[in-house]
């Protein structure tokens, strides 16, 4: 009997592990469906009910903002390339009834909108009626940026992301600002120390990451889903405007922390000089970005930004780099008829070109041509009398944008390597004579143009 | 597996001979068995190993999500929360006050809410209201009661507190010589036994509720009239009531959970905290039909003066045609109470960290703040800059609206202003005529944003400099021959009897009389004619027709204009280049106008009014419309008084110090 007792033991503490080892399984599955997946839960019954909970929710937010008269735009990356396949019938039938619910049903975490500040001021009632409506929200505020200049100012803090979240979804309301250069600025979303973490899964979220500029959008009212929404009117280019957004702001800090140590010239002659620079490379810029050619700021102009957020008053020209690959025969042209004549052109396509134009009063703008390598970038320089190449060799990089004195301009992301790759370790110190050919401490000597090549590779008006 | 737990359960009896049969046989079969029991533990611990991993992993993911949220979401500065108060359940405040000659100072549970031993400063009465439920400080105020007057101010801002308010006051130095017996009867009012008597050098300290208890009284007798009274220290305890009891039962709207926040923090803003009857904080003027200037921003600039900056943005917000969206307070330091009014109104504020001292101070902060409403406002073409001690005239965006097109088109404009130096009561008539002159007044005036961009700002005077900006910007330099469009009659007034620049025998000598308009949406006239080339034939068509005055009268007495009116009249003055402004100068300090420096002038012309006609003075031969001069005149010369040479040249230095 005692035999049979261990054996019945036996299999009942068989027969309990397994089922719950079952049990661990199915739980681990349905964990892993989670993580890898949607956040909430996927189980099959209930998809259609989840997909008409995006839609729902995004409906009663949009009835939330047109009762306050507030207008947003759609920026939800996955809707708008969804929509973006559709668009010619999209924009066609604006009143159309669609039977299913293709765009806003669509397996997603969030919904993503725009708000321009300016068209808003009022948020009490909102958030208040939002409370009525059911919906949980969150606000993150922080400092203004377009205060950030050279002076120490400090306003209320502005709000830069709001979240509101109903049932199992949530809608992203990304705040834009205006700032000057032309351009739409929105913030990084940075939770407080106080803030709810788990409010939402914050770090799938499209916007907030890094600070972003956009050029101000066309927008189209459009009905999809039988919901009716603006969206910008050409939804791959804003998309395609989205993935190269990331914006990053002056220095501000560090810039009056150096001028402590330097103090600024305020003479006649440095002032004239940053009011032709500034309008030189607001007409350079005017004239790239119409033939539709990506610049960035380079050597020295691009240190100034860096480092005091300001054009050095002893530069003596503007400097602008392009990817070679960007570059088109129409620039020259183009830039004759902005009234830059061409001053001298050193190089040539395949090989360390470099163009250099002469703006009003004495001031040059250099534009240097960028050659990607597969660990590097350089471009080149030439030294007229002898023929002698040069080559200045850069870490690689990405653009971002920035704001310099008033514009929207790119400068590499990684502007420290840059920098410290152009001027070496000691770029906080300024230097007044500067020798293009000696001084950089990324330059290196690259041979000499042979003399047949001479009236190709170096050509001075 | 399954199978052989199947036949166990299922199959025990009926077979029971196969059963035993198979029973024993496994028995016998040892390794089968083993092989079972093994499988057996071996599914346990298989068990136990996918609980542990997926113990593991849960925690793993969970600190995971935490850390990178952690790294790309969190404010990358320490956000060290502003140290807040803790809330005291305390129902008990124990208050130090400390009264002598050369040092006050109020203690309220050991922090130190007033402490004053500057030397030369801080005479007289110290007042400071505290909230009877929170303890916070609301209002802290001196009234220097051994000069006139100032009594008269300490009884309206005690009328003006809250019933049940805790008011402490001390005195430093000396506090009665001008404190008549209505202040002492107030003071007595408040529950003070030696109010009535305090005398000469007398030190005093005393804490009570308004219309209740007195929690504390000290006083020091001034032996003799050389001496002061000895130091007095009061210590004594306060009784706080609950929140509900402190606050008013308004109901409960945006508007008034603003007011509520006001109310509970600052004391002195009379009937905007009143129980009963609030006054509004909000106006709705009326709108202007086709405003120019809605969306132009507005910039508001302001030191620690709350009171002033309160009055004038009650009148700017009830100015018609006002846009609040682009109203902008700039603050020059991390004061509390300005920022407190500007919320009040619901507009936004901005501070700013001072840099430098005095002039120069004020200068930068001008810079900033002009700088920042660019910023915000990209798209602003124009700014207008408002000073916190300035009157809105009710057609302040309206003598806009109507003007700004002019600041546009005409290069030849350096600013629009709505201050006229030289309008006073009896110098300034129609509401409805401008000006072109060759001075910048300031005090309310639009500023174009290209201006500002491309001129002024890259070389804005230094924090070293001291230097007035406005000086500054009235330089040749920085004017280069442009010119300011005026009103006839001021749409601001200069109230501030405090600052920088300013005391109060200054501001009764030349701003108490200035005009200024009340009546609203005033059609101006002939705007179009303001223009460079337009304004010069108004001119000569004006001097055309005027009656040329008779100049062997006096022209400082009544009866050198004749007693009509709505008349055209013109004197001639010597004036012999264009620098040459000594008759100038006289006559316009025997007309009792601004006679510190040059104003209003425009090519050696001056126009106002007198007795409600056209005046107007033209300097010859400097002036280009000295030909309009009959030959038979001789023009007028004014010597000034040799003896008060000295005297003229330091009130001169003063004005160019003000404003």
């Amino acid at each position: 009997m005692q035999k049979v007792n261990k054996n019945a033991v036996l299999a009942l503490l068989t027969l309990s592990s397994l089922v719950f080892l079952l049990f661990q399984l199915y739980y681990y599955r349905s964990y892993l469906a989670q993580k890898n997946g949607a956040v909430f839960s996927k189980v099959r019954g209930s998809q259609l009910g989840q997909d008409s909970t995006r839609w729902h929710v995004v409906k009663k937010f949009l009835g939330l903002i047109s009762s306050h008269n507030i207008p947003v735009y759609l920026i939800d990356p996955l809707i708008l390339g969804l929509v973006d396949k559709d668009i010619e019938q999209i924009r066609s039938s604006s009143d159309g009834t669609s039977p299913e619910c293709k765009y806003f049903c669509a397996p997603r975490d969030f919904t993503t909108f725009a708000l321009l500040d300016k068209a808003w001021k009022h948020e009490v009632g909102l958030l208040r009626t939002a409370e009525k409506m059911g919906f949980q929200w969150l606000k993150i505020l922080n400092k203004d940026p377009r205060l950030d200049g050279m002076d120490d100012l400090s306003g209320t803090e502005i709000p830069l992301h709001y979240i509101f979240k109903l049932a199992s979804h949530a809608i992203h309301l990304v705040v834009f600002y205006e700032r000057s250069g032309n351009y739409l600025w929105h913030g990084p979303l940075r939770l407080k120390q106080h803030m709810d973490r788990k409010f939402v899964p914050f770090r799938k979220l499209h916007f907030g990451r890094y600070p972003g500029a956009y050029e101000k959008p066309e927008l189209l009212l459009v009905s999809i889903d039988d919901l009716k929404v603006q969206i910008p009117k050409n939804p791959s280019s804003f998309l395609e405007e989205m993935s190269r957004s990331r914006f990053l702001e002056c220095r501000y800090r560090e810039a009056r922390a150096f001028f402590q140590l330097y103090p600024d010239d305020a003479s006649a002659d440095a002032v004239e000089f940053r009011k032709r620079a500034k309008s030189l490379l607001h007409l350079a810029a005017l004239t790239l970005n119409n033939l539709g050619v990506k610049f960035w700021l380079s050597s020295g102009t691009c240190l100034g930004w860096y480092r005091q957020c300001n054009v050095i008053p002893y530069s003596k020209d503007v400097d602008l780099g392009i990817f070679i690959r960007d570059y088109k025969a129409d620039i020259i042209p183009a830039f004759q008829k902005a009234g830059l004549p061409l001053k001298h052109k050193f190089g040539k396509v395949e090989d360390s070109l470099e163009l250099s134009f002469q703006g009003e009063g004495d001031v040059k703008l250099d534009i240097f041509f960028f050659y990607e390598e597969d660990d590097h970038i350089w471009n080149g320089g030439t030294q007229a009398k002898s023929g002698k190449k040069f080559k200045y060799l850069f870490p690689k990089f990405t653009l971002c944008w920035t704001e310099f004195v008033e514009l929207k301009v790119h400068v590499p992301c990684e502007t420290l390597q840059y920098v410290e790759a152009n001027y070496g370790p000691d770029w906080k110190v300024p230097v007044k004579t500067w020798d293009w050919k000696s001084s950089p401490s990324n330059v290196q000597y690259n041979g000499v143009w042979p003399v047949e090549e001479w009236d190709e590779v170096i050509q001075i008006y | 597996m399954d199978e052989w737990k199947a036949n166990l359960v299922i199959k025990p009896h009926k077979k029971r001979s196969w059963y035993l049969a198979w029973k024993y046989k496994l028995m016998n079969q040892r390794a089968l068995r083993k092989l079972c029991q093994t499988g057996a533990v071996l599914f346990l611990l298989v068990t136990v190993i996918v609980n542990i991993k997926l113990i593991l992993d849960t925690r793993r993911a969970a600190y995971e999500e935490e850390e990178e949220s952690a790294q790309d979401y969190d404010d990358e500065m320490l956000n060290v929360e502003a140290p807040r108060h803790p809330v005291s359940n305390k129902k008990v405040l124990d208050v130090e006050v400390y009264s002598s000659r050369s040092k006050v100072y109020v203690a309220v549970d050991g922090t130190t809410v007033l402490e004053d031993e500057a030397r030369e400063q801080g005479r007289g009465i110290h007042v400071i209201v505290l909230n009877q439920a929170t303890g916070h400080v609301m209002a802290k105020r001196v009234f220097d009661t051994y000069s006139p007057h100032e009594d008269e101010a300490m009884v309206l801002f005690l009328n003006m507190v809250a019933r049940g308010r805790i008011l402490i006051f001390t005195i430093k130095d000396e506090g009665s010589f001008h404190l008549k017996d209505t202040a002492k009867n107030v003071l007595k009012s408040l529950g003070s036994q030696v109010a009535p008597f305090l005398s000469w050098r007398d030190m005093w300290t005393f804490v009570g509720k308004k219309g209740g208890e007195v929690y504390g009284e000290k006083h020091a007798k001034s032996p003799a009239l050389s001496t002061w009274g000895d130091p007095v220290l009061l210590k004594t305890e306060v009784h706080l009531t609950s929140v509900e009891d402190a606050e008013c039962h308004w109901p409960d709207t945006e508007l008034n959970r603003r007011r509520r926040r006001f109310c509970s923090k600052v004391e002195g803003y009379g009937s905007v905290c009143s129980c009963k009857d609030p006054t509004p904080i909000e106006f709705n003027p009326d709108p202007l039909k086709d405003n120019k200037v809605f969306d132009v921003p507005v910039a508001v600039i302001a030191g620690n003066r709350p009171n002033y900056l309160y009055r004038m943005l009650r009148s700017l917000l009830s100015a018609q045609g006002v846009n609040p969206q682009m109203i902008t307070v700039f603050i020059d330091g991390y004061y509390e109470e300005p920022m407190d009014v500007v919320e009040l109104f619901g507009l936004s504020g901005i501070q700013h960290t001072p840099i430098s001292i005095k002039n120069a101070r004020v200068s930068q902060h001008y810079k900033a703040s002009l700088t920042a409403t660019f910023n915000l406002f990209p798209d602003a073409k124009f700014a207008v800059v408002l000073e916190e001690d300035l009157d809105i005239s009710v057609d302040f965006f309206s003598f806009l609206s109507q003007s700004i097109h002019l600041l546009e088109e005409d290069e030849s404009l350096y600013c629009i202003s709505a201050w006229n130096d030289q309008g006073y009561e009896h110098t300034a008539e129609d509401p409805s005529l401008l000006y072109r002159v060759e001075t910048m007044p300031g005090l309310g005036w639009v500023l174009r944003k290209s201006l500002y961009k491309d001129e002024l700002e890259p070389k804005w005077p230094t924090p070293e400099k001291l230097w007035d900006w406005d000086m500054w910007m009235r330089m040749p330099e920085q004017r280069k021959g442009r010119e300011c469009i005026i009103p006839d009659i001021s749409r601001s007034y200069h109230f501030g009897i405090v600052g920088l620049n300013m005391n109060g025998y200054f501001h009764e000598a030349y701003f108490k009389k200035h005009k200024f308009n009340t009546v609203p949406n005033v059609q101006l006239k002939n705007v179009e004619s303001l223009r460079k080339d337009a304004y010069e034939t108004e001119i000569h068509r004006l001097l055309g027709e005027a009656e040329v005055l008779d100049h062997s009268k006096n022209p400082c007495e009544d009866s050198f204009v004749p007693d009509t009116e709505g008349k055209v009249y013109v004197m001639f003055i010597k004036m012999e280049q264009e620098a040459d402004f000594t008759t100038w100068t006289q006559l316009a300090k025997c007309l009792h106008i601004w006679d510190l420096d040059v104003r209003g002038n425009h090519k050696g012309l001056w126009r106002l009014f007198r007795k409600k006609n056209h005046f107007l003075v033209v300097g010859v031969p400097a002036s280009p419309y000295s030909s309009k001069k009959p030959s038979s005149v001789t023009p007028i010369y004014m010597e000034p008084p040799a003896k008060e040479e000295g005297a003229v040249a330091v009130p001169a230095v003063a004005a160019a110090e003000q404003t």
